[in-house]
């Protein structure tokens, strides 16, 4: 892209034909999809208009290029696609047309001209096992790749449950040695955006965030930014009130499931799940996964592939009983035992008694 | 180990040590009461009507006459206590999912809005109880450490369980693990403390009962 | 293609009802009352409330039409409904494939997206004084 990278923001987005008012209804949205009140709207998009473009370096580790796609297959031209013109991407494989050395060379001069500005996105898995042999792009590991990248870079964004927990990759038994790129990088601020993947607009409200205010939105414990992963997806589905009723589908295809009944039996783990979809929706707010009649896995949540099975409600046992049976067992054996001690005792005394006879009382 | 970790292992390996240690305690402690015996009582039944095992069962249920009035909170205390975890651990729709899954049989539940009434009185009855336990010399000199320890086991998952649904202290995922987590030890607990009255109670009365109807003497 | 595009046929005999909708209602009053009071509105975002269709449909009954009605062009349409209270707006913003992105209730006595920005009457004159130099 020919724009000057030193033009104020909405200067950029004007010279590409993008009204104020456009604008103002993107920081609209933007602002009620961040539950920020609406005249923080209009402050973001003062600030916006003044900002200038970051430069972005986004590398892709042990992924499926699910989250890459999630971003980049949303309606377009989107707000999605509106973030990314204020931003200047200057590495993303999947996107960018250089390869092989060109790509790397690419990388490189974005890293060293940006020093310790950039904003750094890693989507995918780290993965340690053999020294992080298992995943390497141009003959580096991922491992070593990360750890150069971040040196530089002003904020990391964690891009998919993969990055931000070690996804599919950990999941039992986690065969590369795959964590997230916390358990790596230490000591810069990190943004963790889980899902499998993430709804876009969750990336493009933490890019505005850091352009409109210079920092990285409010995080939650796991590291996840409170405006889009503060409430779970129970709090705010739609067939809650369902749930309240005790309506529940049993089946996919049943009267209730017809009826638009709550799924907790059908395995949704809404309940103890963080995230957006019932408020943001997916596929420009045409749906989402609820609302399509499936309950909820958990994407953005640790561990979310290990957690006892997709179908099950989370009252249930989440691992087969193993050892119940064989717990009454030696439990029936336990009391029949005593039982047989305590006869034994009761014979013995009984045995031990000895009649009294009224010869004995007299003498 | 992270929350969503924590409440894996309690729906998964927690719950099957917590179940089999139940169940073990269970039947062990059933077969070893019910297998006791007694000697048979040779003297002839003394017949008087309202003396029987049955009539113990039914009659110990209502307090004895005077005894309302002397420690009113004792009884309804109790009783709303007692009521309401039945209604709670048996018709709080999860709670019956959870059942029909480990042994098949479901029934109908009540609405959530209705269980959480109902915890609420409970926990109230509960803290009552125990503020009396503690208020009255009598009771409190009767009090031994597994009064106060069955008592702290059976109002942890009732509350953690009402502050789960709340979202209240923790986060939810949190809660439920640890809601889970102490209605575990509970579970555990059971069998080898005074809470095995759960089982007995109506065994042991009728058991009094009798003996005390063969003797002519109306309890 | 819009989603409501798609038949849809609810089965549910009448439209069920979370019983949000009047706390929602509600809220719009306090917001009005403030209006009124200090002349600063605010907004509620319809999407991110636990509502069953029922409830927006009592909603938008409720509401009711007042008198105006605008239609902006930009980056798709939007449209801003004042309902039958004055101050009180029912704002959809949808993108340019037609789906809806935002819905909001603002209250207001005008949306501050209509409201021409001084720059961009600046712009405009400028534009208008070449026009007007351009005529012979
Ligand atoms: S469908 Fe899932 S998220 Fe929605 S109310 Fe039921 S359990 Fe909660
Ligand atoms: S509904 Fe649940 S599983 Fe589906 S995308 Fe949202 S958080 Fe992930």
């Amino acid at each position: 892209m020919t724009m000057n990278k030193n033009a104020k923001l909405l200067e950029n987005l004007e010279w590409q034909g993008v009204s104020r008012r456009t604008f103002l209804k993107y920081c609209a949205t933007l602002a009620s999809l961040m539950a920020l009140p609406p005249s923080a709207g209009r402050a973001m998009a003062e600030a916006l208009a003044q900002a200038k473009r970051p430069s972005v370096i986004w590398l892709p580790f042990q992924e499926c290029t699910g989250c890459t796609e999630s971003i980049t297959r949303s309606h377009s031209p989107s707000i999605e696609g509106m973030i990314f013109d204020m931003i200047s991407l200057d590495y993303q494989e999947t996107l960018m047309a250089a390869a092989g050395h060109q790509a790397e060379e690419a990388l490189h001069k974005a890293m060293q001209d940006n020093m310790g500005k950039y904003v750094l996105i890693i989507d995918g898995s780290v993965a340690t096992g053999l020294d992080g042999a298992y995943s390497c792009i141009a003959g580096r590991t991922n491992l070593e790749a990360l750890r150069e990248a971040a040196q530089g870079a002003a904020a990391i964004i964690a891009l998919g449950s993969c990055a931000a927990y070690g996804g599919i990759p950990k999941a039992k038994p986690n065969p590369t040695g795959a964590v997230a790129v916390s358990d790596i990088i230490k000591d810069k601020p990190i943004v963790n955006i889980p899902g499998c993947p993430p709804i876009p607009v969750v990336i493009t409200g933490v890019l505005a965030h850091y352009l409109t205010f210079g920092s990285l939105p409010e995080l939650d414990k796991l590291g996840r930014p409170k405006a889009f992963y503060g409430e779970t997806i129970h709090d705010r589905c739609y067939r809650r009130p369902f749930y309240d009723q005790g309506k529940f589908a049993k089946s996919f295809d049943d009267e209730g499931a017809r009826k638009g009944w709550c799924l907790f039996e059908l395995g949704c783990k809404g309940p103890v799940t963080y995230n957006a979809c019932a408020s943001v929706k997916w596929n420009g707010g045409a749906s989402w996964p609820v609302e399509a009649g499936h309950g909820c896995l958990g994407c953005s949540e640790p561990d979310f592939w290990d957690a006892g099975g997709f179908y099950k409600a989370l009252s249930m046992p989440a691992d087969p009983l193993k050892m119940t049976a064989g717990a009454a067992l030696a439990g029936a054996v336990a009391g029949v035992a005593i039982t047989v001690a305590n006869r034994a005792k009761k014979g013995a005394a009984k045995a031990a008694h000895e009649t009294t006879t009224l010869a004995d009382l007299e003498k | 180990m992270n929350e969503m970790q924590f409440l894996t292992w309690v729906r998964g390996p927690g719950l099957d040590i917590a179940l089999s240690l139940f169940v073990l305690g269970v039947l062990w402690r059933l077969i070893e009461i019910y297998s006791l015996g007694r000697k048979k009582d040779l003297s002839a039944p003394r017949h008087k009507p309202g003396a029987s095992g049955w009539h113990t069962i039914a009659r110990r249920s209502v307090p004895p006459e005077g005894m309302f009035k002397t420690s009113p909170v004792s009884y309804v205390g109790g009783y709303v206590f007692h009521i309401g975890l039945a209604i709670i651990i048996f018709l709080f729709i999860p709670h019956i999912k959870l059942i029909e899954s480990l042994v098949g049989v479901s029934w109908p539940g009540l609405p959530s809005q209705v269980v959480d009434l109902v915890t609420v009185v409970t926990l109230a009855a509960m803290i009552v109880l125990l503020a009396d336990r503690i208020m009255k010399p009598t009771k409190r000199y009767l009090s031994g450490f597994q009064d106060w320890f069955t008592w702290t086991l059976t109002f942890l998952p009732v509350l953690t369980g009402w502050l789960a649904v709340q979202h209240l202290l923790l986060p939810y995922t949190t809660m439920l693990a640890l809601h889970i987590l102490t209605a575990e030890l509970l579970l555990v607990f059971i069998p080898f403390t005074k809470l095995f009255h759960a089982f007995t109670v109506f065994g042991s009365r009728w058991f009094n009962g009798a003996v005390n109807g063969h003797k002519g003497v109306p309890v | 293609m819009t989603l409501e595009r798609i038949p849809i046929r609810v089965e549910a005999d009448d439209l069920p009802m979370s019983g949000n909708a009047p706390a929602v209602l509600r809220e719009i009053g306090e917001l009005l009352h403030r209006l009124a009071e200090e002349g600063v509105g605010g907004a509620i975002d319809l999407r991110s409330l636990p509502f069953l269709p029922g409830d927006r449909v009592w909603l938008e009954e409720r509401l009711g039409c007042g008198e105006v009605e605008i239609s902006l062009q930009a980056g798709g349409l939007s449209t801003f409904s004042e309902t039958r209270f004055p101050g009180v707006w029912w704002v959809v913003h949808r993108n340019p494939q037609g789906a809806v992105v935002s819905e909001q209730v603002e209250v207001t006595r005008v949306p501050d997206i209509i409201v021409a920005d001084p720059n961009d009457v600046r712009n405009g004159l400028a534009n208008l004084n070449d026009l007007i130099s351009g005529l012979s």
